[in-house]
């Protein structure tokens, strides 16, 4: 694992587009704020919630810009020991992993595959947006993953995805997908912290390359949905290998656009050079979130349309 | 917390109920629990061995069916022997519309019931499955029988 002290060598190769760079070293020595998403579908009235959680000493403060969504204090609080939690009321995350979702807009009808599902924060999210009432397919290629994401489709109560485990790569045609979701394996750099117990997933299996994984992923991905349909790719690290060139790589190989959207956090245009090498120029339609302008993990966007 | 089941791997396609399997069973929770039919219009009832299941109904159901899935819906009723038994799970996420059989319990005797599995008790209510209540907060499924509850709490 990184030391905070090996981080300014390590994210030296970013200087050039991460905003104001020696901000965003200060930042990952300070802790990121919890947040929770509230469950409407097994709490009609948050009140109820909110109340229960405030008798325990937790202030709940809605955010702006995120219908559900609560930032919470103090921000070390327990909050997976919580009988709101136990009835799943809440599922506590990071703010920017909202994010895909909102670029994503699921909507009751559609058929939605969540390529990369567990532990299942976007699936559930989706659930919620879509009132319980698209048709989710929820994929992961772990088999201990999607136990822990079949417990959180239980614990939140809901009924409209059905699960899968395959390689997202080889994921059977046939079904006639809206929109594809692929919150993509990553190197994680956005997660990077002092203290954080994660790792860079990057350096310590050296040998794997996700950049080829990323591809395969976001092809196959574009290739379920169907004309006209949306493909959202996302992952938690800086590294424009893992994000504008896997996007750029879909640009060259397929009919595709990047759709602009608008997003309720700062945000930055993706990249159209890396290393001297120039990317397609709709790259910048695509969105860079910074832990230290978000005050949560950093993210990696790009929403797609299929052409053709 | 959250004891975790297994999922094999080689599950098959739950099959959809017939007309008056779904019949049976959404009259089961409207009659014990008040609470209408029309509440899982939009869902299908599948079942697999002993389980009903509640999965969203999509505009066609054949592509999925093509697909090997591990789980699919939430799941809602069991048979056990003749009876219909209503899942925590999902009366945890229907319970609170139930205008009938519902047991509201204090924060201390639901702790009791959790610990100690069964209490006598008496109400003025028929025998049977109950929802239990606290504070607002739907936690699941009781049996209420010969002067006692039982907890089916996860
Ligand atoms: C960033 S995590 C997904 C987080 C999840 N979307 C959420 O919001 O809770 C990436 C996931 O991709 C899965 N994965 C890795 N390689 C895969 C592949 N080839 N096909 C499908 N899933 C894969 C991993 O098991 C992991 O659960």
């Amino acid at each position: 694992m990184l030391k905070v002290t090996e981080a300014p060598a390590y994210f030296a190769r970013y200087r050039e587009i991460i905003p104001d760079f020696e901000k965003f070293l200060a930042h990952l020595r300070e802790p990121l704020p919890l947040y929770f998403r509230l469950n409407e579908l097994k709490a009609p009235d948050p009140e109820v919630v909110l109340a229960g959680l405030a008798r325990q000493g937790v202030k709940a403060e809605a955010v702006p810009g995120f219908p559900h969504f609560y930032r919470v204090e103090p921000r070390d609080f327990p909050l997976g020991n919580t009988e709101e939690y136990y009835l799943g009321y809440i599922y506590p995350m990071t703010l920017s992993s909202a994010l895909p979702v909102i670029a994503l807009e699921p909507k009751p009808g559609e058929y939605i595959l969540d390529m990369c599902a567990a532990p299942g924060s976007k699936t559930t999210q989706i659930a919620q947006v879509a009132e319980d009432k698209a048709v989710i397919v929820a994929n992961d290629r772990r088999l201990d993953r999607l136990t822990a994401l079949v417990a959180n489709l239980k614990r939140l109560g809901v009924a409209c995805a059905l699960t899968t485990l395959y390689r997202g790569e080889v994921f059977p045609f046939g079904v006639p997908f809206d929109k594809v979701l692929v919150d993509a394996p990553c190197s994680g750099e956005g997660r990077y912290r002092e203290g954080y117990e994660g790792e860079l997933l990057y350096q310590k299996e050296g040998h794997t390359n996700l950049p080829a994984i990323q591809k395969g992923l976001l092809v196959r991905a574009f290739d379920l949905v169907k004309v006209g349909g949306i493909v959202v790719y996302s992952t938690c690290t800086f590294n424009p290998e893992e994000n504008e060139m896997v996007v750029d790589y879909l640009l060259r190989k397929r009919q595709a656009e990047i759709v602009p959207c608008t997003y309720p956090l700062p945000h930055h245009p993706g990249v159209t050079e890396w290393e001297g090498r120039p990317l397609h120029p709709d790259l910048q339609k695509t969105a860079r979130f910074y832990p230290h302008e978000t005050q949560a993990v950093g993210f990696f966007v790009a929403k797609i349309k299929r052409l053709f | 917390m959250g004891r975790r089941k297994k999922i094999h791997k080689e599950a098959k396609w739950p099959r959809v109920v017939s007309l008056e399997e779904r019949e049976e069973v959404l009259s089961f929770w409207e009659e014990r629990f008040g609470i209408p039919k029309e509440t899982f219009q939009d869902y299908l009832l599948l079942s697999t061995a002993k389980n009903y299941w509640l999965f969203i109904a999509p505009p066609d159901l054949r592509p999925l069916q093509n697909l090997k899935v591990q789980t699919v819906g939430l799941l809602f009723t069991r048979r056990v022997s003749r009876w219909l038994k209503p899942t925590s799970t999902a009366l945890q996420r229907f319970g609170h519309l139930a205008t009938k059989n519902v047991l509201e319990l204090s924060p201390s005797e639901l702790d009791r019931l959790r610990r100690e599995k069964r209490l006598p008790f008496e109400a003025e209510m028929e025998e049977g499955y109950v929802i239990i209540k606290c504070e607002g907060k739907v936690w699941g499924c009781g049996l209420y029988a010969q002067g006692k509850l039982i907890s089916f709490l996860p």
